[in-house]
């Protein structure tokens, strides 16, 4: 469904270009769950943004359903680290935002919302102004706003980087639960590798400066994931593979 | 009801101390002219100008409505026209570097010295007033309303990419909304600086107001009248201050930090 072909990318900085991307590829397929790790400057976010279309890369090429990625599609949403909600617009008038804006709303679109919004735990808060919600309900609306816009493909930024350690546990579980009932492909950029194995048929292990793809993880654990599986030798295995990727021969050590 | 009183109550609270203040201020004024026998003509006391004025009521009520008149249209230009500019320096590098010089240049100048300027060339009419009212008022607002237009969060502006908005609706449905608790900012410094330049207008040529009224008392020695119109001004000033803060709670109650109705049930 996405196949990401040899891509590069240089950004233009005083001291001349840098690259942020080297020969990328990489193949998500429908309805699959790719969580995508690296220490920080790894360009995994460069990266997010080109599926999304929202950066070009220099050379190579995004595809989605085999045609290239030039600007951002109908058929991609994005989550972001920030819940980046409309101060002045409700909780509902939130999550329509998007099909409002690209005039895709109908009469079932609030109604849609609404559902949406009763799966995320958020009955009664429709009529509320995100300032009054905490960060891990904006985030919930913000989830809720990409998936109304039903994609094939949902990007997701480190989403839930900026929630506390209990929050970011129980909001993992949820959109593991939501994406179960979808035919959607979830690209998940993350620095916690327990997250990125807990959630992901594969996790993509990236180098940094430049960005490359150190390996692809293949994630042997049995659907639906809980925290009970984090004992399981296959999660220690899978996450101490990745560990060693990303500190590569300076594991660090407590003393 | 107990909620709108408990409103009323901590409305007062916090309003008591001010006017407590303002009210010392005079008793100390009124001691001070008293008790060292100040000649009314160079201080009048609090209650001879207090007496005066309101003898004069008719007189002081016509340059009042003049002033307001003035203020409201030289205000009502500097949102006309400061908002469309503020969008348009924001929408292109090229015109925002055009544009910038032009309005640091009208802000260097004193508005005193354009005033006779473009009575000259513009007649004693209502118009030279106006203008100089706006050259002293539109500024702030237009600098308020790019700063709101340009702090708009990066991820805000990438969500509108990304349900593919072209640059106009990202500029009216996410950047200008966003912009509104940074325009009202420069709507109250706006509404306060227009009756400033109202008054600057009416000292160098006009026939009605309060400042020519503060002129023509001060010409014949009548220091409390002049007082009294100083007064009013600063009555009009602090009314039209609440009026915008009052229209931005009223209309966009998420931007001015007041609690929504319905919040904190």
């Amino acid at each position: 469904m996405i196949r990401i072909d040899r891509i590069r990318k240089l950004f233009p900085t005083r001291e001349g270009e840098v690259e942020a991307l080297r020969d990328v590829s990489l193949h998500v397929a429908a309805g699959e769950f790719v969580a995508i790790v690296g220490a920080s400057g790894c360009g995994k976010s460069t990266l997010l943004r080109m599926i999304a279309g929202l950066i070009p890369p220099s050379s190579g090429q995004v595809l989605l359903d085999g045609s290239p990625v030039t600007a951002p599609r109908a058929e991609t949403a994005m989550v972001f680290q920030a819940a980046t909600l409309l101060p002045w617009a409700d909780v509902l008038r939130n999550v329509t935002f998007p099909l409002r804006l690209m005039k895709q709303a109908g009469a079932g679109t609030e109604a849609r919302a609404r559902a949406l919004l009763a799966t995320a735990g958020l009955t009664g808060f429709e009529r509320r102004l995100p300032r009054e919600l905490s960060g891990g309900m904006q985030q919930r609306v913000a989830i809720c706003r990409a998936l109304l816009q039903e994609p094939r493909v949902l990007l997701m930024d480190e989403p839930f980087g900026a929630l506390d350690a209990l929050t970011r546990e129980e909001m993992s579980l949820e959109l593991l639960r939501i994406w179960q009932g979808r035919e959607m492909a979830v690209v998940f950029v993350t620095h916690s590798i327990p997250e990125a194995v807990l959630l992901a048929d594969r996790v993509v292990v990236m180098s940094p400066r430049p960005g490359r793809v150190a390996e692809v993880i293949e994630i042997d654990l049995p659907r639906p994931r809980s925290f009970e599986q984090e004992a399981l030798p296959a999660f220690q295995a899978a996450a101490q593979r990745i560990r060693a990727l990303i500190y590569g021969g300076r594991l660090p050590r407590a003393a | 009801m107990r909620p709108s009183t408990a409103r009323i109550a901590a409305g007062l609270r916090e309003t008591a101390p001010g006017i407590a203040a303002v009210v010392l201020l005079f008793l100390i004024w009124e001691g001070i002219c008293r008790g060292f026998a100040i000649r009314p003509f160079l201080l009048p006391a609090p209650s001879l100008v207090f007496a005066q004025t309101l003898a004069a009521w008719p007189v002081v009520l016509k340059h009042t409505w003049a002033t307001l008149g003035t203020v409201l249209l030289g205000f009502a230009a500097s949102v006309a026209i400061s908002l469309p500019l503020a969008m348009l320096i924001v929408s292109s590098r090229a015109l925002a570097a055009a544009l910038y010089p032009l309005l640091v240049i009208t802000q260097s100048i004193p508005k005193v010295a354009l005033a006779p300027i473009l009575i000259v060339a513009l007649g004693a009419n209502e118009l030279p007033r106006v203008i100089v009212t706006f050259l002293v008022a539109f500024f702030p607002l237009v600098v308020g309303t790019v700063a709101g237009l340009m702090a708009t969060p990066p991820e805000l502006i990438e969500l509108g990419r990304a349900c593919r908005a072209g640059r106009l609706q990202e500029l009216l449905r996410i950047r200008l909304p966003f912009a509104i608790p940074f325009v009202f900012g420069g709507l109250k410094v706006a509404a306060a600086l227009a009756v400033v330049g109202a008054v600057v207008a009416e000292f160098v040529g006009a026939e009605a107001g309060l400042g020519y009224l503060i002129q023509t008392s001060m010409a014949f020695f009548k220091t409390p009248l002049a007082f009294g119109a100083v007064i009013v001004l600063a009555v009009m000033g602090i009314l039209l201050f609440q009026a915008v803060a009052l229209t931005e709670r009223l209309l966009f109650p998420w931007s001015s930090g007041a609690a929504p109705p319905g919040a904190g049930l």
